[in-house]
């Protein structure tokens, strides 16, 4: 080996000594870091710096440390030598720039920004830092000055537009800060959701001109961002014309569009309102348009079931239809679920019954049981009950069991009721189905009779949504009972079902009549109600009153802390919730 | 009324008379008290303070056994009291005469003591009529207690209403008159705007030239207030712009957005510190976009570079007989409370006066976090932080539910200022 080789390989073996020999200092610094002992950190930091002063990790392990403990000027002298030992600029100069912001003058910082400026001729990053530096201290006049003096220099108006754009808004510049935004998101294209949350809480008076902004942009862009803010700002459908206004040719983005725009509806706070379910039935629909055989398949029923949801029974039918009744046939469950659905909530269940037929050969049979209970319950609704009956009549299941109960008491049946809804639990179906069929169970155990038929018609009236029809069953069918045995609970029922339509004088009258010493399970819910009632339509001094009376009567009633929350938004001791 | 004239005999002569007049009962076989514990066993430690308010309105003597199982409440047994508690879910306990007794003895001979409340004080809180865009721990919680209070702003204090009232509470205000220096981060916000065009209008209308003078004179009659035997709580930014407003007669501190011209950048060193009531020498804060008044506040939220993270403060313990003010003040059923951040979130040692006194910390830290003082013939009480349930509010949060945290410490605290001033006058013992 010649002396040159054997000198290149002492001083490589010297070098990767070195380097070893940092690596546990450098640990236990980023370990004391973690503990949060920064002074010891610090001090830990320093020492590996002093061995190889352009050590980035440990520089900016310095930063990290020596900024929480108000020691920002101790990093001046340790930057400039990571600068001088050959550190990235975009490390050495950064922290140095970082500190002359910190502590000024403003001079030194301006020459650290050309100093690195000078190294990396067209680059950004020294400007970036600079704004950056300036916006952490709160100072926009100067993050502002600084972006001109880059723009200036790399001769592009559209240079650091993300620092342009958030300066803007946070002066309340909002049309220059949608123009900054708009050159951000043509440089690249992931600034978009920056700037939708910047500009999403923009105030109600200066949208129209951001929306003006946003559609004169020719590329389309705009128009996407503005439907997606104006789907944010509360009109979804008109959210979704924008969009759909400005999709590509090519289906692929055009779905890829669509669909962000469906991430974002589900995001937004409305997502449940009946015009997100709308613009999300519109743009499930555009995909389908755009997608062929099953997924166009799968993408029509969900936008049927949209649709459904927000009531557009219209459209949720065109849907059903462009996907064919034979279509079931291979069709997903969930498909075929929504298309069971759309049509029970037209009251279609013998249409519901034959598209779930078609397909059973194709279904799960935990699925194909799961619709045959909706579509039981279909028919159950409409009245027809030996129908429901029958589609149960081989379903065994607790879910079955409690259809089954719910069928019964339609009918009049209360004893057949109450033994299957009791054989249901408490825990089959949803929380919501199961409290309210311990609700049920509670008014069914009080009624003495096997059969009441008023009763079952009254449910059933309610179940077709004649509500008007339900309260004067419910009133007749208590008219003929004792307030201890279902008298004053089904009273209670009718004043629930008199609040839900808005008749609050009705409903008053209803709770009150319910409120009866004979009935001491009832009156402790019928005097929670009144008194809710009354909070509601400012009668607060007869809510107090009524409230108080319902704790200190029934002061061992389960109801008893709902009452006080109640007391305590009558008094305004809480906010309203 | 002269508030100092008060404390530790009554409190020590109750402590010794096992039954006195409150043993109206006595001898009858029923419970004759009513004990309102505030140790764990309290299932809503806010309205307990007040079911203890409304039988001091009803003129019912109420005695704060302090340091007793967490500073609890002793009345005798009313039905009022008793339906008060039923309505509003709070524990109590029926002792007989004998357990009082025994309570009363073990109070004799622990740190502990039974001071008499005798008078619901008269409690006013100084808010802006409209509704600014944060919440107010204090009004929350009167709100939730149950303690009645009048809302005062700018004219009511400088046209003398203050003496009609016994206690005065200060949130979030800005006596610097720099709308808590928000004016450049939050430009455009229509709530700031509305905040200028409010406090510009009612400067003018009380014939001041701009509202950082405005507030400077309102500061110097709430000072007069605690002077003339007031009680005086403050929270959050209120506790040190108070004290920087006092400070600074004839120095021009508010920054150029606020009273035309900027702020005199000797400013610190031409505060009349004499003048302040809690604190000295703080180091001010010199940019207009810096939301932060001084190196008073140890915390420094708003100032990137410099803030600190929140650990937990620690109460002090004193001697209950020999320092029943500073005992009532830190009565709780926990002594290590989580901090919370508010705009003065601290109060830096170096700052705090020699006379103050320390009620709470954060040991080993640089900053204290509730203090208290005299001034004249009245006392003042300064909290740091915003929400003592929302350790990081931010503008346009949610006002806090305080029926989810009924068992708040930080909240105690401020409902123990306000029972407090009801506590018996005695004259001091030198």
């Amino acid at each position: 080996m010649s002396r040159v080789l054997r000198l290149l390989s002492i001083l490589l073996l010297a070098g990767a000594g070195a380097a070893r020999a940092q690596q546990p200092a450098l640990a236990r610094a980023l370990d004391l870091e973690r503990q949060g002992n920064f002074a010891a950190a610090a001090e830990a930091f320093r020492s590996v710096l002093a061995v190889h002063a352009g050590d980035p990790a440990a520089l900016l392990g310095l930063e990290r440390a020596l900024v929480p403990l108000n020691r920002t000027g101790e990093l001046l002298a340790p930057a400039r030598a990571a600068i001088a030992a050959g550190a990235p600029p975009a490390v050495g100069y950064a922290v140095l720039i970082r500190v002359w912001s910190a502590i000024g003058p403003a001079d030194s910082l301006r020459g650290a920004v050309d100093r690195w400026a000078a190294l990396a001729p067209g680059d950004e990053a020294p400007y970036r830092e600079w704004v950056g530096a300036s916006i952490g201290r709160g100072d926009r006049a100067a993050a502002q000055a600084a972006i001109a003096v880059a723009r200036r220099r790399l001769g592009r108006a559209d240079a650091l537009a993300p620092e342009a754009a958030q300066t803007a808004v946070a002066d309340g510049s909002w049309t220059l800060g949608t123009t900054e935004w708009l050159a951000a998101i043509r440089q690249m294209s992931g600034f978009r959701f920056a700037a939708l949350a910047m500009l999403s809480p923009a105030p109600e008076r200066v949208r129209p001109d951001i929306l003006r902004q946003l559609e004169q942009d020719g590329a389309g862009e705009g128009r996407r961002l503005a439907g997606t803010l104006v789907a944010r700002w509360g009109d979804p459908v008109g959210g979704f014309r924008l969009i759909a206004s400005s999709l590509p040719a090519e289906n692929g983005d055009a779905i890829e569009r669509l669909n962000q725009f469906l991430e974002a509806l589900q995001l937004s706070p409305a997502a449940a309102a009946t015009a997100a379910r709308q613009a999300r039935g519109m743009a499930l629909e555009a995909i389908a348009v755009r997608t062929s055989a099953g997924a166009a398949t799968r993408a029509r029923m969900l936008a049927a079931q949209a649709y459904a949801d927000a009531g557009d029974t219209e459209s949720a039918r065109r849907m059903l239809d462009g996907a064919g009744p034979g279509r079931e046939d291979g069709a997903p469950a969930s498909a075929v679920g929504t298309a069971v659905s759309v049509l029970l909530g037209e009251g279609r269940a013998d249409e519901a019954e034959r598209r779930l037929q078609a397909a059973r050969a194709t279904l799960p049979p935990e699925e194909y049981a799961v619709l045959a209970r909706r579509v039981a319950w279909g028919w159950a609704r409409r009245g027809e009950l030996a129908r429901a009956r029958s589609l149960l009549a081989a379903d065994s299941t607790v879910e079955g069991l409690a259809v089954a109960g719910r069928v019964a008491l339609l009918g009049g049946d209360i004893r057949g009721a109450t033994e299957r809804l009791r054989a249901a639990g408490p825990y089959t179906g949803t929380r919501e189905e199961a409290a309210a069929r311990a609700a049920l169970l509670a008014l069914l155990q009080r009624i003495e009779a096997d059969s009441a038929p008023a009763i079952g018609a009254a449910f059933l009236a309610l179940e077709k949504g004649d509500s008007a029809a339900a309260v004067t069953a419910f009133v007749g069918a208590a008219d003929k009972l004792p307030p201890e045995k279902g008298g004053a609970e089904l009273r209670l029922l009718a004043g629930r079902i008199e609040l839900a339509r808005g008749r609050f004088p009705d409903a008053e009258r209803l709770f009150k009549a319910a409120d009866l010493e004979q009935a001491p399970a009832t009156a402790p819910a019928a005097e929670l109600e009144l008194g809710r009632l009354l909070v509601s339509l400012g009668r607060r001094d007869e809510a107090v009153a009524t409230l108080e009376h319902m704790i200190l009567t029934y002061s061992t009633s389960a109801l008893v802390p709902q009452a006080r929350r109640a007391l305590d938004e009558a008094r305004g001791a809480v906010p309203r919730t | 009324m002269k508030r100092r004239d008060f404390v530790r005999a009554a409190a020590g002569a109750a402590a010794l008379a096992p039954l006195g007049r409150f043993a109206r009962l006595a001898g009858t076989g029923a419970a004759a008290w009513l004990l309102v514990p505030m140790d764990d066993a309290q299932s809503d430690h806010l309205k307990a303070y007040g079911l203890a308010y409304r039988a001091l309105e009803r003129g019912v003597r109420v005695e704060w056994l302090i340091n007793y199982r967490g500073g609890s409440f002793l009345l005798p047994a009313e039905s009022a009291a008793a339906r008060d508690a039923a309505l509003n879910g709070i524990s109590t306990e029926s002792p007989d005469d004998g357990r009082v007794t025994r309570i009363r003895g073990e109070i004799q001979q622990g740190n502990m003591d039974a001071v008499p409340l005798e008078k619901a004080p008269k409690v006013a809180v100084y808010a802006p009529p409209n509704a600014a865009p944060w919440d107010d721990a204090v009004t929350m919680a009167l709100d939730y207690a149950g303690v009645k209070y009048d809302k005062v702003w700018d004219p009511e204090v400088m046209g003398g209403k203050l003496s009609t009232f016994d206690w005065l509470h200060l949130h979030h205000e800005d006596f610097t008159g720099q709308y808590s220096k928000f004016v450049l981060n939050y430009a455009g916000a229509p709530w700031l705007a509305e905040m200028i065009q409010r406090n510009t209008a009612t400067a003018r209308q009380l014939g001041f030239a701009n509202v950082p003078a405005e507030k400077r004179a309102v500061a110097q009659r709430i000072s007069a207030f605690v002077e003339r035997g007031g009680f005086l709580f403050a929270m959050c930014t209120a506790t040190e712009t108070l004290d920087l407003a006092l400070a600074s007669e004839g120095v021009d501190i508010a920054a150029a957005y606020a009273d035309g011209t900027p702020m005199d950048p000797d400013a610190a060193a031409k505060m009349h510190w004499d003048r302040a009531l809690a604190f000295q020498h703080a180091q001010l804060e010199l940019s207009p976009t810096t939301p932060s008044y001084s190196d008073i506040d140890g915390h420094q939220v708003n100032a990137p570079d410099r803030r600190q993270p929140l650990g937990s403060f620690t109460l002090f313990g004193f001697s209950a007989k020999i320092d029943p003010v500073a005992s009532m003040l830190v009565q709780n059923h926990r002594q290590v409370i989580p901090d919370f951040y508010g705009l003065t979130t601290s109060f830096t040692r170096h700052t705090l006066k020699p006379a103050v006194t320390v009620l709470a910390d954060e040991p080993g830290a640089p900053w204290t976090k509730y203090i208290h003082g005299e001034h004249g013939q009245g006392t003042w009480t300064f909290f740091g932080g915003h929400d003592p349930e929302d350790p990081q509010h931010q503008i346009g949060d949610a006002p806090t539910d305080l029926s989810l945290h009924p068992h708040s410490p930080g909240y105690r605290l401020i409902l123990n200022n306000v029972l407090f001033p009801a506590a018996k006058k005695k004259e001091l013992k030198t």
